[in-house]
This record gives C-alpha cells, sequence and structure tokens, in this order.
C-alpha cells in the first residue's frame, strides 16, 4: 500500500474522531507552544540587549581598573585612576578615534522650579559623544565645558511639568552644593547608554565631565585625592580621575577595535600614563567592548531558556504518552477492522503503517498548531515586553520534526500491537 | 494432488488446539473443491467448520496434512505470502458483512485492491462495474451503516470478488438476514457461481446448503459424509471433466 493511501485511510479515522483527536493532540499543542514562545521571547530578549548596543557602541571599549582578579561584571572593583591628561593622551594614540572619562556623581536632588525630585546616583559624567546623536530624541548633545545636560524620558518626565529642551534645572550635589544646568536634549529611551550605567529604565541625567567631575572631584577629593589627600600629585590639568574610560576605535572591525584596545592599555600600565602611578602591582586596566560585557547576561538568559525548554519538553513527553495511550484504546476498538483489512489482504506492515501515520498526523497537527499557537504567545509576548520580535524559524522546523518524531515513538508500540492482531481472533471481536 | 482444475484441497488435514487438553478441532480431513463448483459444509456447533472456514481462507494453517489453495500449498507459506494468496485468492463473505464502517460501498468494495497495490482509478472502476453487477450501482457513496442487511451483504459479495478469487468463502452469509433478502443474496450466489465463481458456504440452515452442488456434513472434526444434489450433476470428476476453465495454473 503507498503512503498516500495510508495517509488518506489514517486522516479518514482521525476525523471519524474529531474531539478525542483534538484532545490527544492538545498536549503536543502545548509542549511546543510553551518551547516555541519562550525560545522566541528568548530570542527577542537577546536582540533587545543587542540592539541596544548601536552600530556606533560597536566600536567602543570600555575600560576600568580593578585587581586582576576581580570577578564580575562593568566596573566591577573599578577605581579611579584616570586623569584628564591620560585621556588626552590615549586619544592623540594613532589606533584610537576618541576616549572620554566616565564618572557618576552622586547628586541629592535635582529641582525644577518649585519642585524637587530626590536623585541619588542619577548624574553621569562623560564627553558629548557618549550620547550618540541617533539617541536624542529631541535637541543635542551637550558641549564639554558648559552647564549643559541631557536627560532621559524617565528623568524628564518624573516631574510634574515635563522638563523639555532649554528648562533649566537645580541640581543638589552631594554635599550641599547647588548647581544649575540647562536643558539641551532629551533622548530616545530610558534605558542605559553603557554597560557602565546597565540597561534597565530608570531616570538618568548626562552631563560633561568638564565642568561637573573635574569641579566636584577636586572639591569633595572623591576623584583623585584617596591616596593621602595630596591632589597636587594627580597633575595640573585637574585633580579629577575618572573611574572608567571609553575609548573609540576607528570602526567596528575587530582589528580596529583590538588595536585601539591594546594601544591603550599599552599607554596607561606604561609609565608616561598618570593613572600608572595608582596601577602598580595590584591594579590592572581592564577593556571591554559591550558586547563582551554582555555575555554574562547572556550566559543567565540561556540557562533560562535551557531552563524553560525542558519544562516544555517535559509537556511535550506527556503529550506523546497521550498519544501513545489513545492510540492503543484506537487499536483495541478497531481490532475487528484490523481484521477485515487483514482478511482482504493486508500485510502486517500496511496495518503497521496505517497506526503509525495517523500517530504521526497528531503529532504533527500538535506541532504545526503548537508552533502558530507559540508565535503568537511570542508576539503578545514581546509586544507586553516591548521587545523587538525575532522569530527562531530553525526551533519552527525543528518543532515539526520533533511532531513526527513524537508520532513515531507514541505510535510505534500501538501500531506494532496492531500489526501482530491475529484476524482469526479480531474477527470473533465484538 | 492439486490440479488446475482444482480451486482448493484438503488432504488428510489436522488442527489441533493445546488449551490444556488437546482439542481435535479437525482430525483428518479430506476434501477436493473443484473450480466452478458450489460446495455447502453443514454441521452442528463444534464440528471443526469454522476451523476448515479458516484453513480454506488462509487464516490459519494445519497442524498436520496439506492445504492447497489456488495451487499452493497453504502450510509451506509464511505469513506474508499466506496473507498475499488470501487477499488474491479467497474472497470472504461474512454472517456480520464485516465493511470498514468509515469507508463508502465502493472504497468497501475496493480495499482488497488497496492491499495489491492497484491504482485508485483502477479501483474505483473495478469498484463500480462490481456494484452495478449486485445491483447496487445508485449506493456506491453511501456508508454501510446507510444501507440495508441485504445491501451490505451484497458490497461484502461485491468486495469478495473484486480481485478474481479462486474462491469466494461465505461463513452463514444469510444469517442475519430475513427471508426475502435471503432469496436475493442466494439468487446473487447462483448467478455468480453461473458464471464460473467457485463458492464455498458454510450453513447450518437446509434451505441455503441445497443451493449447492454437494453438502459436506461434519461432525466432530470428521466429514461425516458428502450429499451429492441434483442427481449427481455436481460430481467432482464430470464437473471438472466438463469445464472450460483451464487457467494453466499447472503445479
Amino acid at each position: 500500500m503507498n503512503p498516500l493511501e495510508s495517509l488518506r485511510l489514517a486522516w479518514r479515522s482521525i476525523r471519524g474522531h474529531k474531539l478525542r483527536s483534538a484532545l490527544t493532540t492538545l498536549g503536543i499543542v502545548i509542549g511546543i507552544a510553551a518551547v516555541i514562545a519562550f525560545v522566541t521571547l528568548g530570542a527577542s530578549l537577546q536582540a533587545g540587549i543587542i540592539g541596544d548596543i548601536s552600530p556606533d557602541d560597536q566600536r567602543n571599549v570600555y575600560g576600568w581598573a580593578a585587581e586582576p582578579d576581580t570577578e564580575g561584571g562593568p566596573l566591577a572593583g573599578a577605581q579611579p585612576v584616570f586623569t584628564g591628561d591620560d585621556l588626552e593622551a590615549v586619544e592623540d594614540l594613532e589606533a584610537v578615534e576618541a576616549a572620554y572619562g566616565y564618572a557618576t556623581i552622586q547628586t541629592q536632588a535635582i529641582s525644577n522650579g518649585e519642585e524637587t525630585v530626590a536623585q541619588g546616583n542619577g548624574l553621569i559624567a562623560s564627553g558629548p559623544s557618549y550620547i550618540r546623536e541617533e539617541r536624542l530624541a529631541e535637541g543635542r548633545q551637550f558641549r564639554q565645558g558648559e552647564s549643559e545636560a541631557v536627560l532621559n524620558p524617565a528623568a524628564a518626565n518624573q516631574f510634574e511639568e515635563n522638563v523639555t529642551v532649554g528648562d533649566e534645572l537645580t541640581v543638589t550635589i552631594l554635599g550641599g552644593e547647588r548647581r544649575t544646568v540647562e536643558v539641551v536634549g532629551i533622548t530616545d529611551t530610558s534605558e542605559g547608554q553603557s554597560p557602565f550605567e546597565g540597561f534597565e529604565s530608570s531616570p538618568r541625567v548626562y552631563v560633561p565631565t568638564d565642568p561637573y567631575y573635574t569641579e566636584q572631584a577636586s572639591g569633595l577629593g572623591t576623584g583623585g585625592g584617596d591616596d593621602g589627600g595630596d591632589n597636587e600629585s594627580a597633575g595640573e590639568s585637574g585633580e579629577a580621575r575618572f573611574l572608567a574610560i571609553i575609548v573609540e576605535a576607528p570602526s567596528d572591525d575587530a582589528a580596529d577595535i583590538d588595536a585601539a584596545r591594546e594601544s591603550a592599555t599599552d599607554y596607561l600600565e606604561s609609565d608616561q600614563s598618570d593613572a600608572s602611578e595608582f596601577l602598580g602591582d595590584d591594579l590592572a586596566v581592564r577593556f571591554q567592548t559591550s558586547t563582551e560585557l554582555l555575555q554574562q547576561l547572556q550566559d543567565v538568559l540561556d540557562l533560562l531558556r535551557n531552563f524553560i525548554v525542558g519544562i516544555a519538553a517535559i509537556s511535550l513527553l506527556v503529550g506523546s504518552i497521550g498519544i501513545a495511550n489513545i492510540m492503543l484504546v484506537s487499536v483495541t476498538e478497531r481490532t475487528r477492522e484490523i481484521g477485515i483489512m487483514k482478511a482482504v489482504g493486508a500485510q502486517n506492515r500496511d496495518v503497521l503503517g496505517l497506526f503509525l501515520t495517523e500517530a504521526v498526523i497528531l503529532g504533527v497537527i500538535g506541532a504545526i498548531l503548537g508552533t502558530a499557537l507559540g508565535l503568537v504567545g511570542g508576539y503578545v509576548g514581546a509586544e507586553y515586553v516591548d521587545l523587538p520580535l525575532v522569530y527562531p524559524l530553525e526551533y519552527v522546523a525543528l518543532a515539526v520534526v520533533v511532531g513526527i518524531l513524537v508520532g513515531v515513538l507514541a505510535g510505534l508500540y500501538p501500531a506494532w500491537r496492531a500489526a501482530r492482531t491475529d484476524p482469526i481472533d479480531a474477527l470473533r471481536y465484538e | 494432488m492439486a490440479t488446475a482444475e482444482t480451486a482448493v484441497s484438503l488432504s488428510d488435514v489436522r488442527k489441533t488446539y493445546r488449551i490444556g487438553e488437546p482439542v481435535h478441532a479437525l482430525d483428518g480431513v479430506s476434501l477436493e473443491v473443484p473450480q466452478g463448483s458450489y460446495t455447502a459444509i453443514m454441521g452442528p456447533s463444534g464440528s471443526g467448520k469454522s476451523t476448515l472456514m479458516n484453513l480454506v481462507g488462509c487464516l490459519d494453517t494445519p497442524t498436520e496434512g496439506e492445504v492447497v489453495v489456488g495451487g499452493r500449498a497453504v502450510d509451506a507459506l509464511d505469513d506474508r505470502e499466506r496473507t498475499r494468496l488470501r487477499g488474491t485468492e479467497v474472497g470472504f463473505v461474512f454472517q456480520t458483512f464485516n465493511l470498514m464502517p468509515r469507508l463508502n460501498a465502493v472504497e468497501n468494495v475496493a480495499l482488497p485492491q488497496l492491499f495489491q497495490g492497484i491504482g485508485r482509478t483502477e479501483r474505483r472502476e473495478r469498484a463500480r462495474d462490481l456494484l452495478e453487477r449486485v445491483g447496487l450501482a445508485d449506493r456506491g457513496d453511501h456508508l454501510p451503516n446507510e444501507l440495508s442487511g441485504g445491501q451490505r451483504q451484497r458490497v461484502a459479495l461485491a468486495r469478495a470478488l473484486v480481485n478474481d478469487p479462486a474462491i469466494v468463502l461465505a461463513d452463514e452469509p444469510s444469517g442475519n438476514l430475513d427471508t426475502d433478502t435471503e432469496a436475493e443474496i442466494l439468487d446473487l450466489f447462483d448467478e455468480f457461481h453461473d458464471a464460473g465463481t467457485t463458492m464455498i458456504v458454510v450453513t447450518h440452515e437446509r434451505h441455503v446448503a441445497e443451493r449447492a452442488d454437494r453438502i459436506v456434513h461434519l461432525l466432530d472434526g470428521r466429514i461425516e459424509r458428502i450429499e451429492e444434489l441434483d442427481g449427481g450433476a455436481a460430481e467432482p470428476a464430470s464437473r471438472t471433466g466438463s469445464s472450460g476453465r483451464s487457467e494453466g495454473d499447472s503445479e
């Protein structure tokens, strides 16, 4: 009997038991849908995170000085060692396009006219290009040396009256000093601009390192003054020492990035740099790209996804036991039909093929419906969490293969039982 | 022993079931069924009718002795070959019709050809032809439960004939039918018999058996007697001698 005929006959008997077939398939539908939905969400989440690394960011390397065996994410164990001179010298290196410092400024509050909002760690001082042009929803980048600031939407909207470009804010720095800043730009999202900040949405205010950080640091001694209060040793251009340094390579080409990373490290660890006096034997400069910094997060995501896929696989197993069970019932129920077919010349393999086909059809229908449901689920989930939707197409193909496989495995024993049925007994069966 | 003119031959066939005490369902049965003949098998319950039918229908193999169907020794065949022989050389008609409930009349008639790998179009044509011959030309698309008992048995008869078998084996073919319908079905049997089909009918009703050329009476697993009907017109030797059917199946 050719496979097409088996298919036709098998489909006929599935249609003969619509409700039963539907319920049987449900187990597979749920299993496959869960896998597809979670894998879609995982892939979308990954794309969302990777997407946060804009093309411009891909040529950045983020550096900080820490004890060499410090474990952890960005800025783990970082010590403020980089001076303004270091930044300029690094920027002058041939392999480096630009370099700027990064530091967070401790603040108490931010006021917009009468209204004051408490803000702890929200002031981020860096170079102008830290906020890339394409990430500005309004306005422009701040300029170095000016009392300007760029806000993210979360920071701009936390006041009763939303802050817009051109407004003036009063920042109260830890210690009580007040400063007035002019808002020159608003970013497009409230997510972090670099791995240093983390990627979660929170109110952030971006300001130029000069004047904010350099002045504040020299004033409060949080910068370079930790080494016994002798700020003079830190050099002339300002005593401020930056926690971190961001180095821009000329392109996002891996070779260029490595060249920039190496030349910057070489310089900073050489005796020419101001940083070297603090580095000594204890600290080492570490430069990493956003992608590298995100790797850890990625590993956690992968683990989580595998865990969920594992649970979904259990549901698939339960589903296939359901198919096996219903096929066994079906074989018993159709004993007489099997007897008739064998009496009129059906070979064992014909009967085997017929029942196996039936199980595979159930599995494949389950897989297809499950895939559709999973894709819809993934879409809804991604929409809800506001992630870019990415469909892992290889998993869709895999789902159908799994459906066939589940059908074969679940159908094998019942089909074998059917094939072995003795026609004499089967014809006598009531 | 088997000749081209013999549709089925049994020689000293024994069938013993071992369920605790050995039971001799058939105890040395020898029988020749010539081609084109019409044989009825009668006997009380437990006389071995069913066992004999299973052996002739290639559903079972004898414990001892030889069964030859369509020129081939059944006991020498493995399960696959036996199934194939059954599919091509034996047509079954059952008391309970035994049609596939989800297949319509045409599909039921065509079912044996499906397992012989014959194409869909050819199968359907053949099935419609046969349905026409049993008088059900307009019922081809009906499911068994949409047909009357007599109509179902006609479908079953058409199915039995679809592969041009060496014998048609009917087990109480009219057991579930009323008297009028029974007569119709048996008339149809006569019609096909006259056209050359070899018929074996197992029954315990005298008037059904009397349609045959001869009646084989079974008792306790043995042939009690063979009763020739129609004034000896069905004498095996004379019948086969006058038969024009010689398919050259010499073995």
